[in-house]
């Protein structure tokens, strides 16, 4: 981290203010635990473009705008929020400004899965928060451990599959807001479960959501993360997620980056022996926006399987960035790994830094990655234009079906059917 | 003692060059009057003082870079005699005398008899005259005006054209290792090819080797004016057992107008014993600047010694339907840690640039291929394709993939991939079938794999960097 200046040390000061007025938890692992993240605070400072992993990220805009903790909470009502429902989930859990809100949730009883808040959790709660996501050396991780007080719990008891998704909705209503959403998902051994996280902002002003989640999975369980980002155009979004899989467990991951002035996604997957995991990710900005995803995939024991398919579509004068790290540890062997990045860059001003990466330890794996960067082909629009589609159908379709090919990977229908419309759109409107 | 060199050397130059050896290298330690020293002894104009003292100030402000994916103690930089006279090494009389280990590597790699001895040190002129022979090859060149000597004559024979490329395409502040080389180098090799001129011959360094040691601090400025050809050579393939621990050479390539640089090297420094010590550090700045239209700058390296090799050869490419190419060969054994790959900048339009990089890890040892792809917002058109393969042999070596892309125009179109793969048991397998020993199986499969960049080294380079591969992975495998 490069040395401590006078700006961003008042910065973050500013952001944890509210933080001594948090009441004290009854759990005294959950106070040990936010007073070592408000010390890791105090000794990191916010990273700028000197450091390697934020090189082409510029949150400088972040640090010149001022947030505070919620104050009051907005009581909203739920046909405020009845657009964002997936009718698929049978449990959804709404939060507000970062804070959990009941009225708005609905908790399946039957489904057989522990929904609760985090700040009823008990003693699973705290042998897992805050072990999987490192904040001794990530600041954003490090705020949000420190405001620690409500989030999403699940448990999901061995052997269960739960039939139907759960959904975590994360809204955001009031401007100049920080807020530190926190989700802990524990799938048993031979569980399977869908999660859908889901950004979204009833307003257009400048707030900050700052995301962790740790997902862990025990031996032979199955989880489904589907990550949608749809904050407003003048919201900062930084988010970390850590998984952690065991033996021979599977990881599907969607991820879909659609809002934000600045968004930055962290995912650090830890693969086991014999796990599996699938990491694809779809970015869709224009205008200014920024969209940034690192991807660390850890394979630490051999036979382990991983995919990578991260698509971004850049617009206006908007900046992509994508960092994916392939890591096969010494041991690793028979580690089977395929990684692939591919950017459509759809105006002369839209920018992409892409740097898929590969650190190799073992020597019988196979491990492969591949990057492409370029414009739809002229080719492939004649074609459908010799159909009698308009120069301006065929490109839309074109750029429709290459974000497609990820947004087809979630497997729920009618959040699948919501996002096609959403880049349908999108894609309408930039060419 | 150092009293004594510290009188020595302040006082004015006043001899020939080499007279006692002990007495002509300068004391430890870098300062201006370390600067000032080497500039007067070579009897360097102003101007180049100047530049050398100015690449000192800057250096002074920076620091050590550590993002490369090498370890290595601290370099005390205040430890290092940055002048040395040529040395007059003495001269063996026979190849009798010559180090039986050497000969050995020299049955090896299938080098020429003749060239065995220039290389061995053995008195040239006994056996080859091969002093004669660079002779009637510097009059062929000078026929089509061709400058081609070292870099301290052409100070002195060509003072404008050294001045008007030097440090254009590395600036002085480029980089840490690039502002010591510009403060302190003390030689190296300088080509100028004129308008419209085709070098008849391969140009090499091959014939200066033991003539004149171009010492720990290399500079190589080579110019190709408007439609002009040349293909340049550097290194050998026989092992170079060199005393100084650091090495930070700079390169700079020039092509105008429809100029084409073809430079190969093939790097075989000492990599220190097999558990990792000693071994040479090496700290290359390499970059070409193609400048004119439909210029052309292909980089060429089979890099298998050093403990440490740490060089991007680079291409900018900034006139239009300008063609950058760079095809590596990089193999690590023991304990070895290269960090190489290389930059192409695309600024002009149509611009296109090709990367293939080989890298092969072995024993203790970890290969990085660090490339940077940067197409500009003005390189409408540009192109390029970059393919990077690891082999790793055996389960304690390491090989490592950072590309960097970054795209700034949407007409361009870019393409990376990477792959990493192992010599498999069924391959090895499938040779013993046809009775073939492992040794030579594997030699087949490397060659095989390193195809695409071995077929752009001249030939008989190729033949002698396919046995330098098998030679330095020997007993790696099984």
């Amino acid at each position: 981290m490069s040395a401590v200046t006078p700006v961003t040390a008042t910065y973050l000061e500013s952001l944890l203010a509210g933080q001594a007025q948090l009441a004290a938890s009854p759990l005294a692992w959950l106070n040990t635990l936010r007073a070592a993240a408000v010390e890791r605070v105090g000794v990191l400072t916010v990273p700028t473009l000197r450091d390697e992993d934020w090189r082409f990220t510029d949150i400088s805009l972040l640090t010149k705008m001022s947030f505070h903790p919620l104050r009051t909470a907005i009581n909203l009502q739920a046909a405020d929020i009845e657009r964002f429902h997936i009718a698929e989930a049978a449990t959804r859990l709404v939060f507000v400004d970062g804070v959990f809100a009941p009225q708005l949730s609905n908790i399946d009883i039957n489904s057989g899965v522990l929904v609760s808040n985090l700040a009823a959790g008990g003693a699973a709660c705290a042998a897992h928060l805050g072990r999987h996501a490192e904040f001794h050396n990530n600041v954003f991780a490090a705020l949000n451990t420190a405001f620690l007080h409500d989030g999403a719990l699940i448990v999901v008891p061995r052997n269960i599959s739960v039939a139907t998704p759960i959904h975590l909705l994360f809204i955001a209503t009031q401007k100049d807001v920080a807020s530190y959403p926190r989700c802990l998902l524990l799938a048993e051994s031979g569980s399977a479960v869908t999660l859908i996280e889901d950004y979204v902002a009833l307003q257009e002003e400048a707030y900050f959501t700052n995301a962790v989640t740790e997902i862990v999975l025990a031996d032979s369980a199955r989880v489904n993360h589907v990550r949608v980002q749809r904050e407003g155009a003048q919201g900062f979004h930084i988010a970390n997620c850590a998984v952690s899989l065991a033996r021979t467990s599977n990881y599907q991951s969607v991820s879909v980056a659609l809002g934000a002035r600045i968004s930055r996604y962290n995912l650090n997957v830890q693969m086991a022996e014999g796990a599996e995991c699938a990491v694809d990710g779809l970015a869709l900005i224009s205008e200014r926006q920024l969209a940034d995803t690192h991807t660390c995939i850890d394979h630490a024991q051999p036979h382990g399987v991983s995919r990578q398919l991260h698509k971004c579509i850049v617009g206006g004068s908007a900046h992509a960035v994508f960092n994916g790290k392939i890591m096969v540890r010494q041991g690793a062997q028979h580690t089977d790994s395929q990684q692939s990045s591919r950017t459509l860059l759809l105006t002369g001003r839209a920018q992409i830094d892409t740097k898929p990466q590969l650190e190799i330890f073992a020597d019988d794996v196979k491990c492969t990655h591949g990057a492409t960067v370029g414009q739809l082909d002229s080719e492939e629009v004649f074609y459908l234009q010799s159909r009698g589609l308009s120069d301006t159908a065929a490109r839309n379709m074109l750029t429709y079906a290459f974000g497609a090919e990820i947004i087809d990977r979630i497997p729920i229908t009618s959040l699948k059917q919501q996002l096609e419309q959403t880049v349908l759109e999108q894609t309408a409107s930039q060419l | 003692m150092s009293a004594v060199l510290q009188n020595l050397v302040n006082q004015p130059y006043k001899h020939g060059f080499v007279t006692d050896i002990e007495s002509d290298v300068a004391p430890k330690g870098l300062s201006e009057d370390t600067i000032r020293m080497i500039s007067a002894k070579k009897n360097e104009p102003e101007w180049l003082l100047e530049f050398r003292l100015k690449a000192y100030q800057q250096w002074l402000k920076m620091t050590e870079p550590t993002w490369p994916n090498v370890k290595y103690p601290k370099i005390d930089f205040q430890a290092i005699s940055y002048y040395a006279a040529p040395k007059q090494k003495p001269k063996l009389k026979s190849m009798d005398e010559v180090d039986p280990e050497l000969l050995r590597t020299f049955e090896k790699l299938g080098v020429p008899m003749h060239e065995r001895a220039v290389l061995a040190g053995v008195a040239v002129d006994v056996i080859f005259d091969s002093v004669s022979v660079a002779t009637t090859y510097k009059h062929k060149l000078a026929e089509v005006g061709i400058i081609f000597g070292s870099f301290s004559e052409a100070v002195h024979e060509h003072p404008e054209l050294v001045k008007k490329y030097l440090g254009t395409v590395v600036p002085v502040g480029d980089n840490y290792y690039a502002a010591l080389n510009s403060a302190v180098f003390t030689d190296g090799s300088f080509c100028f090819i004129p308008k419209g001129v085709k070098c008849p011959m391969d140009l090499s360094t091959y014939f200066r080797i033991n003539t004149q040691e171009s010492g720990q601090f290399e500079r190589t400025l080579i110019i190709a004016e408007e439609g002009a050809s040349v293909s340049y050579l550097e290194g050998c393939t026989a092992p170079r057992f060199d005393t100084n621990q650091l090495h930070a050479a700079v390169v700079e390539l020039i092509a105008l107008d429809n100029a084409d640089i073809k430079y190969s090297t093939v790097q075989n420094w000492y990599a220190g014993d097999e558990n990792g010590i000693g071994g040479i550090f090496n700290f290359v700045t390499k970059r070409g600047l193609a400048k004119g239209v439909n210029s052309r700058i292909s980089w060429t390296q089979v890099e298998t010694g050093s403990a440490i090799t740490w060089k991007y050869p680079s291409v900018v490419l900034q006139g239009e339907n300008s063609v950058g190419e760079f095809y590596s060969v990089a193999v690590t054994n023991h304990h070895q840690q290269a960090d190489t790959g290389t930059k192409m900048i695309h600024l002009g339009k149509n611009t296109r640039s090709t990367i293939v990089s080989k890298g092969i890890s072995a024993g203790h040892s970890n290969n990085s291929y660090r490339g940077l792809v940067k197409i500009a917002p003005t390189a409408a058109g540009a192109r390029n394709y970059s393919q990077c393969d690891s082999m790793l042999i055996g389960d304690q070596s390491g090989a490592h993939t950072f590309p960097y892309i970054q795209v700034r125009n949407n007409s361009a179109k870019v393409e990376h991939e990477a792959s990493t793969s192992k010599i498999g048991e069924d391959q090895l397998f499938y040779f013993a079938q046809r009775g073939i020993d492992a040794e030579a199986a594997v030699s087949m499969i490397i060659n095989g794999f390193c195809k695409d960049v071995f077929q752009q080294l001249p030939l008989e380079f190729a033949v002698e960097a396919s046995n330098l591969l098998s030679f330095k992975l020997e007993g790696s495998i099984g």
